[in-house]
């Protein structure tokens, strides 16, 4: 059944090309823009997870409870700070790398292929033992935080919600601004699905449909997880340099799925070029994808383990983790982005 | 009233924006900036960041295969 990884990462793959949905985008926005219109979305994302994975457990469908990760705090702050630290030095987060990979943007083509080596390297490769060392220190008794409240998962659901709604609410009911918008080429459905600029909130809702359904489907095919990046591009690097079968899991299909899906998307779109960067750019996605390789192997998931995942489940792993990648992509953009606001030079 | 062209291709977000900023900083009140770029993500930011200046926008449109142009003018 690892075709449904091929599917659900195809669908992920579209909607993430055709939604612009970039993690690395929201958490940015909060320090360099000062607004939280992404971030929110992502929150909606969460909720939505959140939502159906707490009735799998209450309804006996599926024990996800049961899988979140231990939480060791110094392994996920400092995997997470140097995570968003190079996320934003790579231009995307674990997924936005890969659409933009399926775009054509040469510059994700080596971050990719940086951040599935580093990860592999942590994770089973000559770093393994540091990563082993700093997730099994200090891990505390509780890995969700409703456990260590000793209350129900519902009402941690509910708190989630009303600030989610509330923020969604603020957001949406701004007064409009006059954005400009593209000349229509196509009508109907094509304009819809391959032209039309989509609704972050909505866009939002469908990923975290499509969290929800990794989780059966993975779960049948003997992966006990729903969205991951990170395990399946190490499981890459790995398969590719050992040839060991074992490694090419439900996950694997998966991040091979989104490659597939955000090409399909942006072909259709006309939004597929190969892009090449300047040389600067290639060293700073380069070292962003060792980064993020590093922080998500230590910090027990990406944005998307971590920051789409673990914190539907409610888990300390998953939010303190979120944290700290904002705090690293805050850090990352002070350094990067802020000082060309003065005076760069621009072309006559 | 000048106009400049910014070419801002191989550029990704944030950095077409961020080139936008600092040419319009040198620019007075009627002048228009044509910003070319490929960032897909730009379709979205950079009419985003224009309205959110107050500034006014024209002739949007795509250049070909993930290439697009629009005109920003300093208000």
């Amino acid at each position: 059944m690892l075709i449904t990884g091929l599917l659900v990462g195809a669908a992920f793959g579209f909607v993430l090309q055709r939604g612009r949905f970039c993690i690395t985008g929201a958490f940015r926005d909060v320090w360099v823009s000062k607004n939280s219109w992404w971030l929110a979305a992502l929150f909606v994302a969460i909720s939505v997870q959140a939502i159906g994975l707490a009735a799998f457990n209450t309804f006996g469908i599926l024990p996800t409870d049961s899988v979140a990760s231990a939480f060791a705090p110094f392994a996920t702050i400092a995997g997470g700070f140097i995570f968003g630290f190079g996320i934003l030095m790579a231009g995307g987060c674990a997924t936005g790398t890969y659409y933009r990979a399926g775009e054509g943007l040469v510059g994700s083509w080596f971050a990719l292929i940086f951040y599935a080596l580093f990860a592999a390297m942590f994770k089973t490769g000559p770093f393994a033992q540091s990563t082993a060392f700093v997730r099994n220190w200090g891990v505390t008794e509780n890995a969700t935080i409703y456990q260590s409240l000793g209350i129900s998962a519902w009402v941690l659901v509910a708190v989630l919600l009303a600030v989610t709604g509330w923020w969604t609410y603020r957001n949406l009911t701004r007064p409009k601004l006059p954005m400009a918008t593209l000349p229509p080429e196509k009508t109907g459905v094509a304009h819809l699905l391959f032209e039309k600029a989509w609704n972050p909130y909505i866009t939002a809702i469908l990923i975290g449909l499509i969290a929800l359904a990794a989780w059966p489907l993975s779960w049948v095919a003997g992966r006990k997880w729903g969205l991951g990046i990170t395990g399946p591009s190490s499981n890459i690097a790995g398969y590719l340099t050992t040839g060991n079968v074992e490694l090419v899991d439900w996950g694997v299909f998966l991040v091979l799925g989104i490659l597939v899906g955000s090409f399909i998307a942006a072909k259709a779109s006309g939004e597929f070029k190969v892009r090449v960067p300047d040389s600067k750019t290639i060293v700073k996605s380069i070292i962003g994808g060792a980064l993020m390789g590093w922080g998500a192997s230590w910090a027990g998931g990406c944005t998307i383990g971590n920051g789409l995942v673990e914190t539907s489940m409610f888990s300390w792993q998953g939010w303190i983790g979120l944290i700290a990648m904002i705090l690293g992509t805050g850090a990352a953009a002070k350094i990067f982005i802020m000082p060309r606001k003065v005076g760069s030079p621009a072309a006559s | 009233m000048a106009q400049r062209v910014l070419e801002t291709d191989g550029l990704v977000c944030p950095f077409p924006v961020q080139e936008a900023k600092a040419a319009m900083e040198e620019m007075n009140p009627g002048d228009e900036l044509v910003i070319n770029f490929d960032c897909t993500q730009g379709t979205e930011a950079i009419p985003r960041w224009a309205a959110e200046s107050g500034y006014g926008t024209k002739d949007f449109r795509k250049r070909g295969p993930a290439e697009w142009s629009i005109t920003v003018i300093k208000a």
